[in-house]
């Protein structure tokens, strides 16, 4: 079985048939679309990120909280030194 | 091409950076040379005009990533164009086609078999389509690209994403088994 497929074709196709496939403004078009979908995909990102290091940094933060409160509990209920008098 | 006409591409291609309206002139300059690059792969007038607005498209879209490597514009936007072809017939899973000119074919049968009559030429033609249809496709787009896109061994090694000796080991394997199949003459550096 061959390779490739070789075909031969009668002539080099002339300039009048490519001017339908020629329109730069399409092209420009397609291009500033793409730039702008981009620009959209980019501050989507950015904010996706903002919002996961919010949601880290509020999670961080609680578990600070927590972790100072249950300290702050657990010397409450300790006996302190030098209470009993003798 | 010229120093001049190089440097003034980049004068352009600067202009692109911030306008890039200004790219339209690159566009005219080589619209044709892509499209015909792409129908030479394609063998279809239609999916080229795609392949070859998306490939003007993606120009524009990474005009800020492209540098000067001391070769033409055209090189970089030769090796888009092949990189769009490889993509399309990755979604198509065909086998490659080349379609090629019969006036380009022919010419250079004249120029290899210089004495030989018109009815041993026609069989040659024949022949080397049948030899090229068996051809590695790598071996063929190298030969392609040298032998009817006229393109010197550092831009096809650019345009392909191989060194230069890989580029020039490609195109004298595949002349030398030309050469010995068909007892012509084939310059390697013609």
């Amino acid at each position: 079985m061959s390779k490739n497929e070789i075909r031969l074709r009668r002539q080099r196709m002339g300039s009048h048939r490519t001017e339908r496939y020629r329109n730069y403004g399409a092209v420009l078009e397609r291009h500033e679309k793409d730039m702008r979908l981009k620009k959209i995909l980019r501050v989507f990102v950015m904010f996706l990120i903002t919002l996961i290091v919010m949601v880290l940094l509020i999670i961080v933060i609680r578990v600070e909280n927590r972790a100072k409160k249950e300290a702050k509990a657990g010397s409450n209920t300790s006996p302190k030194s030098g209470v009993y008098a003798d | 091409m010229t120093e001049s006409e190089i440097s003034k591409e980049n004068e352009i291609i600067e202009r692109c950076r911030s306008d890039s309206r200004a790219f339209g002139e690159l566009y005219e300059k080589y619209f044709d040379r892509i499209y015909h690059y792409l129908l030479r792969q394609t063998d279809d007038e239609d999916m080229a005009g795609d392949l070859c607005s998306q490939t003007f498209v993606n120009a524009l879209n990474n005009l800020n990533r492209y540098e000067f490597r001391g070769l033409p514009f055209s090189a970089w936007l030769y090796k888009i164009a092949a990189n769009e072809v490889n993509k399309y017939y990755r979604r198509k899973k065909t086998k490659k086609v080349f379609s090629i000119e019969e006036d380009t074919i022919r010419r250079l049968v004249d120029r290899g078999a210089q004495h030989q009559g018109d009815e041993e030429k026609e069989d040659l033609i024949s022949r080397l389509v049948t030899y090229l249809k068996d051809l590695p496709t790598d071996m063929l787009q190298v030969l392609e690209l040298r032998y009817f896109e006229d393109k010197d061994f550092r831009e096809i090694a650019f345009i392909l994403d191989i060194t230069e000796s890989g580029a020039k080991m490609r195109t004298y394997r595949a002349l030398d088994k030309l050469r010995r199949q068909f007892n012509i003459q084939v310059k390697y550096d013609e």
